[in-house]
């Protein structure tokens, strides 16, 4: 009884302290970059942006980003440039000057000397200025949108087998800076999940002894409780419109599918099996994927929100979960000959290809664009993350100093 | 330990199942294997004998001598049922009591319970029964492989498994609580069958003991 009171003061006290940021920067390792990319040369930008530009570009496997060692002679910003001097080494030339705490940054085409100019705005978050720039090159010169200027979710954990484990769930830029922890619990914190406006996340903590799904706003960390019914409540993923929690919960026995209504609390189940069905993932804003074991192994299906029959997706391998999707990309666990790797598909069609290469890797997050998937790996035993492109050809380690960092969850394009 | 005290706990061990196996359907799978070619192994060797699942799916047997340290797959000498008959709060706190072996360990993605944990788990259903005001959680736990969602649905049918049996054995169910933690918190940190093996598990707590 005495154990159980101390116990709740802890807790109390945990929260309180929780709400005080601890910072923990990860420590950033590029493994490798596209060395058959678009060639791009940045030019020097007073203050530093084309040095988080290019870490962006590189990011993406589309880009080469051309050593500064390589041309030397690039007119300052303002002054004429002959572009296509340089179209045997760069396809395309950036530079840029701060203006009025925001960047002005011009981006010329090699080939036919073409200039685009893009402001961008001041932000209390210097570093998102230069994200955004980097969102504005990308998206021109693939025509695909920038998800640079995003932001990760996940968990880390130290001391973890001993009696002093600390779990917390920090929330960071997408390139691992300016991280800060909305959370910290001595019992587990699992399953990060943002909502489409990127301004709430929900996630499973155990801090009551028991399992519970949470919701809590990330500039306010204001909270509520959405679902805390026995046995599991487990792996949230909310639905594109925002208004619905799909989760797995075995209230009624076996683990199913759910979906809970983030305004009023209303239940509707979605899966009936006598087998485990969990980590839903909506791959629109009717239908669901899930990883049930329902065939004898872990894999694959999709189900209408509204219930029904169930399209079985993976055959390959004996073990396939964990789908993230976006874009209509499918990126999940493939567990094959004792190694655990990510895989990545077409949301309608069969052909997979791996994108990871440890012996434990899980939790894949796609970015909202779906070009890179950061996903969990270990790296010297302890738990780290990565982001690798989708085309396999960049990957960057994410470790942290202390303990495991796991659980990534890729936020969807900033609102805020 | 002599062979023939691990012959004749095996035989107890082993009928017990079978009158269990008739109130319970979650030993149907006893196996407790991915491979069909995976026997259960009982093996009177001395010292203690653990079966495994190696990481590429291959069965393969280990023995507390090769494991390195005093970590029983099987229950060990206090697997007596001679050091049963004290189903007492006390014998709770008796280290020669089986009461006092609260672990319960799994094969890889299975929840099914291993024959020779039938004893230990009756045991305690049995101290349940006798004291129908004491209350136990039953805490699941699941290793690293696969994704961590799954392994918490993996971890609570792990302790769903043990309640089930217990339940068949008087306790009234609410007296048994279940938590499925999945891979979160691990009693070893290795990366390898020698730990995935320790993180497998079932932990019992008694609410005040």
């Amino acid at each position: 009884m005495t154990n159980t009171l101390i116990y709740k003061f802890s807790l109390t006290f945990l929260l309180f302290i929780s709400s005080v940021s601890a910072m923990a920067e990860l420590e950033l390792r590029i493994s490798k970059t596209s060395d058959d990319g678009i060639p791009i040369y940045l030019a020097n930008i007073a203050g530093g942006a084309n040095g988080i530009i290019e870490g962006d570009l590189k990011r993406s496997g589309r880009f080469t980003v051309i050593d500064r060692s390589k041309i030397t002679n690039i007119p300052a910003y303002g002054s004429t440039l002959n572009a296509g001097a340089y179209s045997n080494i760069a396809d395309y030339i950036v530079r840029g000057k701060p203006l009025n705490g925001g960047l002005e940054v011009e981006l010329t085409s090699t080939s036919d000397n073409a200039k685009t100019i893009y402001n961008i705005s001041s932000n209390s978050n210097n570093r998102r200025v230069a994200h955004q720039a980097a969102d504005k090159i990308y998206e021109k010169i693939t025509r695909e949108r920038g998800a640079f200027d995003t932001r990760l979710a996940y968990v880390t954990v130290t001391n973890k087998t001993s009696d002093n484990r600390m779990f917390r769930l920090y929330v960071s830029d997408a390139d691992g800076h300016r991280p800060k922890a909305i959370l910290s619990s001595r019992l587990p914190v699992m399953s990060p999940a943002w909502s489409p406006d990127a301004k709430q996340l929900a996630y499973v903590s155990f801090e009551e002894n028991t399992s519970a799904i949470y919701v809590q706003n990330i500039f306010t960390g204001q909270k509520r409780k959405i679902s805390a019914r026995d046995g599991i409540n487990g792996a949230p993923a909310w639905s594109p419109d925002g208004n619905r929690l799909a989760m797995s919960l075995s209230v009624n026995g076996s683990p199913d599918i759910y979906i809970a209504n983030v305004n009023n609390g209303q239940l509707t189940r979605v899966t009936t099996s006598s087998a485990i069905d969990t980590e839903p993932s909506w791959s629109g804003t009717n239908s669901l994927v899930f990883t049930s074991n329902r065939g004898g192994s872990p894999q694959l299906y999709r189900i209408a929100a509204s219930g029904g029959t169930v399209q079985r997706l993976t055959f390959d391998g004996k073990y396939n979960s964990a789908a993230d999707i976006a874009n209509k990309k499918l990126a999940y666990v493939r567990g094959n000959r004792g190694a655990f790797n990510i895989a990545i598909r077409s949301l309608n069609s069969s052909g997979a290809d791996t994108l990871s290469n440890g012996q434990l890797d899980e939790s894949p997050t796609l970015s909202p664009n779906g070009a890179m998937v950061a996903y969990t790996t270990l790296k010297n035993g302890d738990n780290t993350l990565a982001v690798v492109s989708d085309n396999a050809k960049a990957r960057q380690f994410l470790t942290s100093p202390v303990g495991d960092v796991r659980e990534p969850a890729w936020s969807p394009y900033l609102t805020q | 330990m002599k062979t023939t005290t691990i012959r004749s706990a095996l035989t107890i061990m082993l009928s017990t199942l079978l009158l269990t196996a008739c109130s319970s359907q979650n030993i149907k799978d006893t196996a407790g294997s991915d491979n069909d070619s995976n026997k259960p192994i009982i093996s009177s060797n001395s010292g203690t004998t653990n079966g495994t699942l190696g990481s590429d799916g291959t069965s393969k047997v280990i023995t507390s001598e090769q494991d390195g340290t005093n970590f029983n797959y099987l229950p060990g000498a206090n697997n007596d049922p001679n050091n049963t008959q004290d189903i007492s709060l006390a014998g709770l706190s008796d280290s020669s009591n089986l009461l006092s072996q609260r672990v319960i360990y799994f094969d890889y993605d299975k929840a099914a319970i291993r024959p020779e944990y039938m004893v230990l788990i009756n045991t305690h259903a049995k101290l349940l029964a006798k004291y129908p005001n004491l209350k136990m959680r039953l805490e699941g736990h699941a290793d690293e492989r696969g994704s961590r969602e799954y392994n918490v649905a993996l971890s609570e049918a792990r302790s769903q498994s043990v309640k089930n049996i217990m339940v068949a054995q008087g306790p009234s169910d609410n007296q048994i609580r279940t938590i499925g933690f999945g891979e979160e918190i691990p009693i070893v940190r290795g990366h390898n069958t020698k730990s995935w093996q320790k993180n497998r598990r079932v932990e019992i707590k008694y609410d005040d003991y």
